[in-house]
């Protein structure tokens, strides 16, 4: 029965990783860019849904959307005003670049929202899913599904649609993309501004979950940058299965050799895979 | 031209080293000045802590120096704080609080935040017979090495987990096993650990013990497992964002022991509106806390009086890192007052006689230089409220069993 719970409580975690981390890779696979702001997207969109949630009484489950929406525009004047300035050169530079935006994010929250942990509290409370003994919270149950959704939406819009289709073309030949008549700039702000608003569903999906403040988001940087590793860079259906993954070791581990080394775990496998698959488990080769 | 130069540079600096007999002000301004030096942690990891120690310092400087400053003898002493910012790094604040020494001629210092950067510190002070009271260093190793400077106003951690322990023992003598979640990190670990010594002293087995890592998200695993040693007492201790998490953790996995002690964050209103009616019955323990009402011969006159004050200035109700900011300037004051100057000798000498009745608790220092006149109250969450369980005479409620699912 112990085994059976952790697998859930493994899936459940698994799910919140995938949200955490899709936007980050998408951003990572199409840009080239590791996007060091994105823990600090993730906590603004949780911000916005647990504010919406205290004047309105809106379920984040439904504000996810609105979230996004609200971080699609600014991450798009972003990306054209500022970012643009680094596109292709060295890593170090958007690096920099990046990790000067979220320190100047963070400290903004900080002085708007304070360091104080919130949450939004479901009232009456989602409560649990009964699975014959095992036990699934149905908040974790309702924010993977919702997040899996949103993903599965923007992989299908990149397979489907002109813009998804503009996005993949950048993203495997930037030059042959211009000569197809593609605007990279416009598709480079279009692929963050998405990426942006993934981060602030997934924030607003997690305000119920985990402790809202600006601190935490070096952790969901952190957690991103792993899932994105073990699933493969710019891979959609690698998020999902890197989060997973995560999810799974990290529960599994802390069964078998306690929290402490839980973590060590995961990154002893990450490792592995690093050196005997250097593509993580959906990914592809050829992108640099 | 050159002789001109010289004779004009040298009428400069003889104007500006007759300066201050020219200006009587100015030489008595500096002489009944009190200068403290504090290391401060402003940025960097330590950052939310180093701005609360501020506050706490700044609060007692608004009081004091509104006052006329410190009465020392026949003179009134303006107090001035000298703080740098040490960014969190340890190596630097030992280095600052020897600036504050060396360049800064301060007269006694606060120490850095923390047992470590504390302890660090405090051999610059020993070494140059400056009184250096420790703010927020709770850990017996801190004063292991008879410092004859070193003054802490915490506690040891055990003094925080023995009255839980007894009143435990006292009232459910049926509580057999404790169960012991602690986050990885040196003050959590080291509270835990006191736990597990104080659980197994009073023949209280200890079923799990596990560490988490500083920055884990997920404890539903560990939780998982020690579900299935039912404990009849779970202790966790971390930081309140942990304590958020597994608290709520353990309502989704129906974990519901008879006793569930948490430290550090449940005491506070921002823990207790992130979990909402989980935090019923919640006990835990802090060496301070708006609810105390002591009476206090120092600038507040009472903790009632201290909180308010605090509220005036910041909004908010102060926590123990706040409180402990104010406590060691009221503290040093005291013994300022008392000694009739600023001699470093006759301070230290009535700090170490103790006797301090202060907002925060009645404080006289054991022969290491930690604290050992009070015991840290142990608080309960009941009805969404704050109440003192113990000691008696404080108390504001009585201990209730059972936590909620």
């Amino acid at each position: 029965m112990t085994y059976l719970q952790v697998l859930i409580n493994g899936l459940a975690l698994g799910g919140l990783y995938a949200c955490i981390a899709a936007g980050f890779s998408l951003v990572w696979g199409v840009l080239n860019i590791i996007n060091l702001l994105h823990g600090s997207l993730i906590v603004l969109g949780a911000y916005l849904a647990y504010f919406a949630h205290q004047a309105w009484g809106i379920s984040p489950f439904v504000f996810a959307p609105a979230a996004g929406l609200a971080l699609f525009l600014p991450a798009f004047l972003i990306q054209r005003t500022i970012l643009e300035r680094v596109m292709g050169k060295p890593v170090l530079a958007t690096l920099i670049l990046t990790f000067g935006l979220n320190l100047f994010l963070d400290n903004a929250m900080l002085y708007g929202f304070k360091a104080d942990f919130r949450k939004v509290i479901f009232d009456p409370p989602l409560g649990l899913l009964d699975l014959g003994g095992v036990l699934l919270p149905l908040d974790r149950f309702y924010a993977t599904v919702a997040g899996l959704a949103l993903v599965l939406a923007v992989w299908a819009l990149l397979r489907t649609t002109h813009f998804g289709r503009a996005i993949v073309a950048v993203r495997m030949d930037r030059e042959a993309a211009a000569l197809m008549g593609i605007e990279v700039p416009r598709t480079y702000a279009l692929a963050f501004a998405l990426g942006a608003f993934m981060a602030g569903a997934a924030g607003s999906l997690l305000s119920g979950i985990f402790p809202i403040s600006p601190v935490a988001s070096s952790l969901y940087l952190g957690k991103a940058f792993v899932i994105c590793v073990l699933g493969g860079l710019g891979s959609l259906p690698g998020v999902i299965a890197g989060g997973f993954a995560l999810g799974l070791i990290e529960s599994f581990g802390t069964l078998a050799l306690g929290p402490e080394l839980a973590l060590t775990v995961a990154f002893v496998l990450l490792i592995l895979l690093l050196m005997f698959r250097p593509t993580g488990l959906l990914g592809r080769q050829g992108f640099q | 031209m050159s002789l001109r130069r010289t004779l004009s540079q040298r009428t400069l600096w003889a104007a500006f080293a007759l300066l201050p007999l020219l200006s009587p002000g100015i030489g008595q301004a500096a002489q009944d000045t009190l200068r403290i030096g504090a290391p401060l942690p402003l940025t960097g990891a330590l950052a939310p802590e180093g701005t609360k120690l501020r506050q706490g310092y700044e609060l007692w400087l608004d009081q004091v120096n509104a006052q006329g400053g410190i009465k020392a003898g026949d003179r009134q002493l303006r107090v001035e704080l000298r703080f740098y910012d040490y960014q969190s790094s340890t190596p630097k604040a030992v280095q600052l609080t020897e600036k504050l020494i060396t360049d800064d001629r301060v007269d006694f210092l606060f120490s850095p935040f923390g047992s470590g950067a504390a302890k660090a510190a405090s051999a610059v002070a020993e070494k140059n017979g400056v009184p250096f009271l420790a703010s927020s260093a709770s850990s017996a190793e801190v004063f292991d090495q008879g410092y004859r400077n070193l003054f802490g106003l915490y506690t040891d951690n055990s003094t925080l987990s023995e009255p839980i322990a007894d009143l435990i023992h006292a009232r459910l003598p049926k509580v057999s096993k404790v169960a012991i979640l602690a986050r990885n990190d040196l003050y959590p670990l080291s509270l835990a650990n006191e736990f597990e010594k104080s659980a197994r002293k009073r023949g209280i087995e200890v079923v799990y013990f596990e560490r988490y890592a500083i920055g884990t998200l997920d404890h539903a695993a560990a939780l998982a497992k020690l579900a299935t040693t039912r404990p009849d007492w779970v202790v966790i201790t971390g930081y309140i964002n942990d304590l958020i998490l597994v608290r709520r953790q353990m309502a989704d996995q129906h974990i519901a022991p008879e006793v569930l002690t948490m430290i550090n964050g449940p005491a506070y209103d921002e823990w207790i509106r992130a979990v909402g009616p989980q935090a019923e019955n919640v006990t835990t323990a802090s060496w301070f806390h708006p609810v105390l009402s002591y009476k206090s011969d120092d600038v507040f006159g009472s903790t009632g009086r201290f909180v308010e004050l605090f509220r005036q200035k910041y909004g908010s109700a102060p926590d123990f890192t706040q409180a402990s900011g104010a406590a060691v300037g009221v503290i040093l004051q005291q013994a300022i007052e008392r000694a009739g100057g600023v001699d470093r000798d006759a301070v230290r000498a009535e700090l170490a006689k103790g006797g301090f009745n202060t907002f925060f608790a009645p404080v006289s220092f054991g022969p290491s230089g930690m604290a050992d006149s009070y015991i840290p109250p142990v608080y309960q969450i009941q009805d969404g409220k704050v109440q003192v369980i113990y000691p008696r005479e404080l108390a504001t409620g009585e201990f209730r069993t059972g936590v909620g699912r």
